[in-house]
């Protein structure tokens, strides 16, 4: 119960006061590092208690649940807590140890986290929205963050659509309570069943409108794009390893937890619209040159699978939903981070990245691909065996054509005295004539300037994650109990 | 070719990143064999119990051949690389930090190799397949300035990759049916429920995409043109490449998963059929080649689809002369990749039509390479000759007809492995230019490192040595062939001279000979095969789809649409057919119910009537005035209907924010620059005619649009309010609690206690964003 308070207050306060202070400042960046730190660490003390099957129930004000708000941690809810807070985290150090850029930056950084880590731990309908806005607003000022013209766009289309997909949630939320008299997860499960079909599955699609326009699956994801491109790298970070993160839970915590009924009923149109979003999102990736565009429309697609399991459903479905999930959040924040860096290792750290997105061991990704074709295969779908295979195909090419655009191209050495005749010889009959649009570029010798190294520190950063990213690959088993532990709750228990 | 101005002697062969993998190469030769020779060892370990995942190696005959093949054919060729590579880096003018980008990949490439050897569970031999398709990646572009290194590297990846994909999905299957990766499991499973009347088409699916996976790996037809592209690595890369490593990957898992591939004949049958192919075409391409590299890339293809055929013949004969065959290979197949490289340091060229001669000034080089291709053309006194004895033997007793054709493919091998040595140390001598070319007969070769000799030299000597004592070989193919089949295998190899072997060997030795003889009599047809191939071939559909999915990918990205109404639009529009969706979905009958309406309520409804035609008059019109004031109608209108609703505090503070929110539209509009609107400034500026039409097409986009996603709104909220109240509600325990919290109306108590959570919560968001306007208003500001 300690823990589960001091995950939300303490933030939440630090935070507030940090509005105050000169963010600019380095002692404040830390600051606001320690505060997110000690959420995590509050969080993992939680995730002890809680997993593998158990909750941590604190209701406000001391009344009986349904009364008071009831906060309650379970594993899912534990689950999104700490990989929202993780990556946080990991922006958070790393545009400290860059240089912030203005003075609000570090607590709006930690009041997004707080708003995290409370939509994720709570067990009731209207307190999910409220700190869901207090995480949405702080995202759009966060996206402005920046000062140009680039910035400020991104957040004005992020802030107005992602209005209309606030909208849609409270009329749901609202029609929720007029149809179950109730906020509370809990009762809202048990009263829903009694719930006339048309009316629940009315507002089962405004939930999921409302979720998919969060998360950016296809046809609702024409914000996500300019957002993700036109903010910076860190807040990119956080928006797609983070913040996304909510509509991935709030398709999973109000789809199968509280309407498992009419997700059943739209399982069908959710594989299809997932479906969608693979291929889509994939096909986009392909040809973009700006890695942080590649990896917007690649989100879209990595959404598309989560939407796909969700639609399978069963406690394979879910636990994949889950673990793709995860992997999508940390590679994604990896990749934004690293790919806006340069200098020694940082090619490496986004190639972990790219392993991991186009799911080839040993990076984690691989994980994903595998609890994927398992859900297919137990399906018996060949359409959806192929449809997996080739997202998985267009993500091999869309990360690799990229990673070579960024990071090899550039490196031109000048061809020395030796074997130039017989390179351009070879070369020639190697390419066969055909210029590929993207790995091209001007043959022959020219020289281009090594763009300047960034700071060490911040790219340790990368490196970290990409260790992290690669252990998991090696030893998959935290993360698959982890993921199977938080599924395990929507499907009642029983793995 | 440039004058050579620095002396290559001078190259730092004392590298000591180099020597130590090197080393470790050496030493885990050393270590392989001792484990062969005590019978090997097992570990089994859970790796990820959730999804039943092993780790599971064990040194059996398969482990020692290609454990044996890795480290060994490593060794040699890490030991040539130490001085290949900082000439290779010195040619191109590159910093020798860049070897950091060579070593630690093939260090690692070689312990995956070996643990590929001995994997033994499905998803282990996937995760090891792509480490080394990873590997193979990052050292095809160890030239990465070069496009070309670029572009190869991408398709090995990508071919190899999807191939390994292919495998993935079969081990899936295969475990959603028998509920383990396990090899030796899966292997007694099938052949339990073979025996019992055959397996299940899911089954044979499953192997045929793990053979599938091995075959693209092992650059069989149709999916063998990554690999002659590869050949824009370093040698020492290809010649690992294709001798120990990646190729044999792909021949390795077949030798692995052999026992599921045996009970399912269909599979089996596909694989002679490939394998028959791929010598046929890898052989007869190899033939039109001119660079060195792509000579022997194509007779890799060609030498795998023998390895491949012998799988697809099967039983007792085939799967031993199949491992037979690896090792022979390998050892040859090294040895010509090394003197390729030798070659092109020494003279600088890298085609056969610029060299020719060099016998004389390389005198040992020649005669290593000069066995080496003994041995791929399977000349007596050469370990080679029990390769094909291996092979004819498999071949005929398979049908007389691969009797014929197995002849015809030793005598295709024959032809392009001696036009590969003829062609660089005989005829003529000349570097770097024609036959008839003066100055090429006279430039010198430069100087060459003993090292890019020794190793070649070293090989050489082994591929005799397993010519006269064959013995040690054979086990090794005997042991690879028993854990291959799952039963013991004895393997007595020596030369017979009445043996009808040799006699077919013999014929394919002519008919080489004939071929070499006779170039202008197959020439044009081969070249002709090689161009349709260029044209129409399956490297051509390769390009064509990489370039349409990437042509394809900018044509959507072009009509994405970009403006923010549209973005808005794409959220509302696919929303409201949802919600159509969802309402046709399910029984509607009598659920959605109107009351009756009486009183004030009619008031209420030529209120709402008022308010929804002032929304239709936001959506119409484009001033800003206008649009300000409507919206204040659509405010103060709904205020007042919750006013007579009989909620007098809602309205008030309804009143309140309306009034607000219009005052200061009211002051940004006088802010605004005058008579300025998004519609005319696109005309005013640059817009052009179809962007014209799309505005115009837009003003009634838009309220349709906004119609459809009221429409959906209003289902939903009809749907909800049609619901008779439920019986307990929670707002029912918050009045009747609320003196108990103290409070004397309940609106203030849920503020306050009940949800205080809430209102603190929502209190920060208000907090934050006001320290978002100041941030936004504080940028125009010059301070």
């Amino acid at each position: 119960m300690t823990a589960l308070v001091l995950a939300l207050v303490l933030p939440w306060a630090v935070g507030a006061l940090l509005l105050l202070a000169d963010g600019r400042r380095r002692r404040w960046g830390w600051t606001a590092v320690a505060a997110v730190a000690a959420n995590l660490a509050a969080l993992v003390v939680l995730a002890v208690k809680v997993l593998p099957d158990g909750h941590e129930t604190v209701v406000t004000g001391g009344w009986e649940g349904g009364i008071g708000i009831v906060v309650r941690a379970d594993a899912l809810g534990v689950t999104f807590a700490l990989l929202s807070s993780f990556v946080v985290l990991a922006a958070l150090v790393h545009e400290v140890l860059d240089g912030v850029r203005s003075r609000t930056f570090p607590a709006l950084v930690v009041l997004l986290c707080t708003g995290l880590t409370g939509l994720f731990l709570t067990g009731d309908v209207f307190n999910f929205y409220v700190f869901f806005e207090l995480a949405m607003i702080s995202a759009y000022v966060l996206t402005a963050y920046g000062d140009d013209r680039h910035q400020l766009g991104a957040a004005l289309i992020f802030a107005v659509v992602n209005l209309v997909g606030s909208f849609l949630f409270l009329i749901a939320v609202a029609a929720m309570y007029h149809v179950t008299g109730t906020l509370s997860m809990e009762q809202v499960a048990e009263r829903m069943a009694g719930v006339e079909p048309n009316a629940a599955i009315l507002i089962a699609v405004t939930f999921f409108v409302a979720f998919g326009t969060k998360l950016g699956l296809f046809p609702f994801h024409f914000w996500l794009p300019a957002v993700y491109a036109g903010t910076r790298p860190a807040v990119a970070a956080i928006l797609s390893g983070a913040l996304a993160n909510i509509g991935a839970y709030g398709l999973l915590r109000f789809g199968a937890g509280l309407l498992p009924e009419e997700l059943e009923l739209g399982s069908t149109v959710l594989i299809v619209i997932g479906s969608a979003s693979v291929i889509y999102g994939a096909l986009l990736a392909v040809s973009r040159r700006d890695p942080a565009e590649m990896l917007a429309y690649s989100s879209i697609g990595q959404a598309g699978y989560v939407l796909v399991a969700l639609g399978l459903g069963g406690p394979v479905g879910l636990a994949a939903a889950v673990l793709y999930a995860i992997l999508n959040a940390l590679s994604k924040a990896l990749l934004f981070l690293s790919g806006a860096l340069r200098g020694a290792l940082v090619a490496g750290a986004f190639a972990v990245g790219a392993l991991s997105l186009a799911g080839m061991p040993p990076a984690a990704g691989f994980l994903g691909k595998l609890a994927l074709f398992h859900t297919g295969v137990e399906e018996g779908s060949v359409a959806l065996i192929v449809l997996l295979f080739c997202g998985g195909a267009l993500a091999f090419v869309y990360a690799f054509q990229l990673y070579q655009h960024e990071f090899w191209r550039g490196s031109r050495v000048k061809a020395g005295t030796g074997l130039e005749e017989a390179a351009a010889a070879s070369a020639k009959e190697l390419a066969a004539g055909r210029e590929l649009p993207i790995a091209g570029g001007a043959a022959g010798s020219d020289v281009a300037a090594e763009p300047a190294a960034s700071p060490v520190a911040v790219r340790a950063v990368s490196v970290v994650l990409a260790l992290i990213v690669l252990a998991l690959g090696l030893w998959p088993e935290p993360l698959l109990s982890l993921s199977s532990d938080a599924a395990a709750v929507l499907h009642g228990g029983a793995r | 070719m440039p004058q050579q101005t620095s002396p290559p002697a001078r190259v730092a062969t004392r590298d000591p990143l180099a020597w130590a993998v090197a080393l470790v190469a050496l030493g885990a030769f050393a270590g392989c064999i001792a484990l062969w020779r005590t019978g090997g060892g097992t570990i089994d370990v859970s790796w990820a119990r959730e999804l039943d995942l092993r780790l599971h190696f064990s040194f059996d005959g398969i482990g020692a051949l290609y454990g044996l093949l890795a480290t060994g054919i490593g060794a040699a060729v890490f030991a040539y690389a130490t001085a290949y590579v900082p000439l290779h880096l010195d040619h191109q003018a590159r910093p020798a930090r860049d070897r950091w980008r060579f070593w630690p990949w093939m260090a690692l490439f070689m312990l995956s190799m070996v643990g590929l050897a001995t994997a033994q569970d499905l998803i282990l031999l996937f995760v090891l397949f792509d480490v080394t398709a990873v590997c193979s990646y990052f050292l095809i572009a160890f030239d990465r300035q070069e496009r070309a290194s670029r572009l190869a590297a991408l398709m090995a990846l990508l071919v190899t990759g999807g191939g390994a994909v292919a495998m993935l999905i079969g081990a899936v299957i295969l475990y959603a049916d028998h509920g383990t990766f396990s090899i030796p499991e899966l292997a007694s499973l099938l052949r339990t429920q073979d025996e019992a009347g055959g397996i299940a088409t899911g089954t044979t699916v499953a192997i045929g995409l793990i053979a599938a996976a091995a075959l693209i790996k092992s650059a069989q037809v149709p999916l063998h043109f990554w690999l002659p592209r590869a050949m824009a690595a370093p040698t020492p890369v290809s010649a690992y490449l294709h001798s120990a490593a990646m190729v044999a990957a792909g021949v390795l898992v077949i030798g692995r998963v052999f026992q599921l591939v045996e009970v399912a004949p269909v599979v089996q049958d596909g694989m002679l059929a490939i394998g028959l192919l791929s010598i046929a075409v890898g052989g007869a391409l190899s033939l039109t080649r001119d660079g060195f590299k792509q000579v022997l890339a194509y007779s890799t293809i060609s030498q795998y689809g023998y390895v491949v055929m012998l799988y697809g013949i099967g039983g007792r004969d085939g799967a031993t002369a199949a491992a037979f065959y690896v090792v022979a290979h390998a050892i040859a197949k090294s040895a010509l990749f090394l003197t390729a490289g030798t070659v092109t340091m020494a003279a600088g060229c890298r085609r056969l039509s610029t060299v020719g001669g060099l016998a004389r000034e390389l005198p040992v080089l020649a005669v290593a390479s000069a066995l080496a291709a003994a041995t791929l053309s399977a000349l007596p006194l050469t370990i080679g000759f029990f390769k094909d004895e291996l092979f004819f033997r498999a071949a005929a007793e398979h049908s007389t007809l691969l009797g014929v054709v197995s002849v015809l493919a030793a005598g295709l091998t024959f032809a392009y492995t001696w036009r590969f040595w003829g062609g660089i140390f005989l005829g003529e001598r000349r570097v770097g230019g024609a036959a008839d070319d003066a100055a090429a007969a006279a430039k010198p070769l430069a100087p060459v490192p003993a090292l890019l000799t020794a190793p070649i030299a070293v090989l050489a000597v082994l591929a005799v040595l397993g010519g006269i004592v064959v013995g040690p070989f054979a086990e090794l193919a005997s042991d690879a062939a028993g854990a291959t089949l799952g039963h013991d295998v004895q393997l007595q190899l020596a030369y017979h001279l009445d043996a009808r072997e040799t006699w077919m060997a013999a014929l394919a030795w002519l008919l080489g000979g004939l071929l070499l003889a006779t170039p202008k009599a197959w020439g044009p047809a081969a070249r002709a095969l090689s161009r349709a191939g260029e044209r129409f071939g399956p490297s051509h559909v390769y390009e064509l789809s990489l370039s349409a999915v990437n042509r394809w990918s900018d044509r959507l990205h072009d009509v994405e649409v970009r403006d923010l109404r549209s973005r808005v639009a794409a959220v509302l529009l696919p929303g409201g057919i949802l919600v159509a969706l969802g309402f046709a979905a399910t029984p509607t009958a009598g659920v959605f119910q109107i009351g009756s309406i009486d009183g004030t309520d009619l008031l209420v409804v030529a209120l709402l009537a008022l308010v929804a035609i002032a929304a239709g008059v936001v959506a119409f019109t484009h001033q800003h005035i206008a649009i300000v004031l409507a919206l204040a109608v659509v405010g103060l209108g709904l205020a007042t209907v919750y006013a007579l609703l009989g909620a007098p505090d809602v309205a008030l503070v309804a009143m309140l924010v309306e009034t607000v929110v219009t005052l200061v539209f009211l002051a940004i509009v006088a802010y605004a620059p005058r008579g300025e609107r998004p519609s005319r400034r696109e005309l005013a500026g640059v817009a052009s005619e179809p962007q014209r039409r799309h505005t115009h097409s837009r003003r009634w986009r838009d309220p349709l649009i906004g119609v459809v996603a009221g429409a959906a709104a209003f289902l939903v909220i009809w749907g909800a309010l049609s619901r008779p109240t439920p019986a307990e509600r929670v707002v029912d325990e918050l009045v009747r609690l609320t003196p108990a919290a103290h409070g004397r109306d309940v609106v203030t108590v849920i503020l306050a206690d009940f949800r205080g959570l809430d209102t603190m919560v929502e209190v920060t968001v208000i907090g934050v964003a006001v320290f978002g306007v100041i941030a936004l208003l504080r940028r125009g500001r010059t301070w």
